[in-house]
């Protein structure tokens, strides 16, 4: 009856690692998979076309953020896409409530209104963001990416950074 | 949300599969996060999904003013029970739907209100047009 014993506590430690684990993964930190070229050089797109390779990196998300929903300029965040719930996006805060952004390719200032916060991809030629569906609710944000963890050679913080070229919001609200 | 749920605050049951199923309907009450202030979650009812055209008055407490709105996609229109105290889509407009949190299923607490929730549209909002007819067909 030994074995009958050993895979009871088997079966009981899988159960609540696995509820542990979710936890964890639903209220604090969880990892995920960036695919596609919007946030380059942030994060890699390997054009490695193996089946069953990784593509793309893959990072560490803290949610810790979503406490009170603080968030800074240059915070890497992942969101839900306002027009369709289904899909992540991953890409860099720019603006935050309250501030005056300009749309870049156009001259227009527009501010964010409150509850939401202007984002936009490292890679602006490739990327769709809040120039093209405007400025997102803040509660669509599902964490903050902080650590990419794979591949091996690209172990490395991500940092918290406003690209060049971007014109901080207070000096927009003065001209 | 009055008359469906008391000032006074009741404790409900959510359920938390439907909206990641995407099968929320319309006059389901969705805990949703405001869209103006994320550390707060509102209790509303759904009248539109993406796609829906849907009217509501602007000014219901002085006014028969009818705008219609059509719900663009991936949103879902949101409105309290109580349209003349009630911040929602009529003022932020409509919500993406990755903002639901759960869907109120049951009332469990005062005991003597517990039960399931009303799923129809209450009367008050049947009265302005277009909605009765999405209420009603669906």
């Amino acid at each position: 009856m030994g074995s009958w014993k050993y895979l009871w506590q088997f079966t009981k430690s899988s159960i609540i690692g696995g509820v542990i684990g979710l936890t964890i993964s639903d209220r604090y930190l969880t990892i995920t998979p960036v695919r596609g070229i919007s946030m380059h050089p942030t994060f890699a797109n390997s054009h490695t076309n193996f089946p069953g390779s990784l593509k793309g990196d893959i990072v560490v998300v803290e949610k810790f953020c979503l406490d009170k929903y603080s968030f800074s300029h240059g915070d890497v965040v992942v969101f839900k896409l306002p027009s369709d719930h289904k899909k992540q996006y991953v890409k860099r805060i720019i603006g935050l409530p309250g501030e005056w952004i300009q749309v870049p390719q156009s001259s227009e200032v527009i501010k964010v209104p409150l509850g939401h916060c202007w984002v936009e991809g490292d890679n602006s030629d490739w990327s769709l963001d809040s120039r093209s569906f405007g400025p997102i609710p803040l509660g669509l944000i599902g964490g903050r990416a902080t650590f990419i963890i794979w591949p091996p050679q690209r172990i490395s913080k991500v940092e918290s950074k406003i690209p060049e070229g971007r014109v901080a919001s207070h000096h927009i609200s003065l001209q | 949300m009055m008359p469906t749920i008391n000032p006074s605050g009741e404790l409900v049951l959510l359920d938390l599969v439907t909206h990641r199923r995407g099968k929320v309907r319309v006059g389901d009450i969705v805990i949703v996060r405001s869209p103006e202030k994320p550390t707060k979650v509102v209790a509303k009812r759904v009248l539109g999904l993406e796609g829906d055209s849907v009217s509501f008055l602007t000014q219901p407490a002085i006014s028969t003013e009818i705008e219609t709105v059509v719900v663009p996609k991936g949103h879902v229109w949101v409105q309290g029970d109580n349209i003349y105290d009630s911040r929602d889509s009529r003022t932020f407009g409509p919500v993406p739907y990755g903002l639901i949190n759960g869907r109120v299923l049951l009332r469990v607490w005062p005991p003597e209100r517990c039960g399931f929730i009303e799923h129809n549209v209450p009367l008050q909002q049947v009265a302005s047009g277009e909605m009765e007819q999405n209420a009603i067909s669906d």
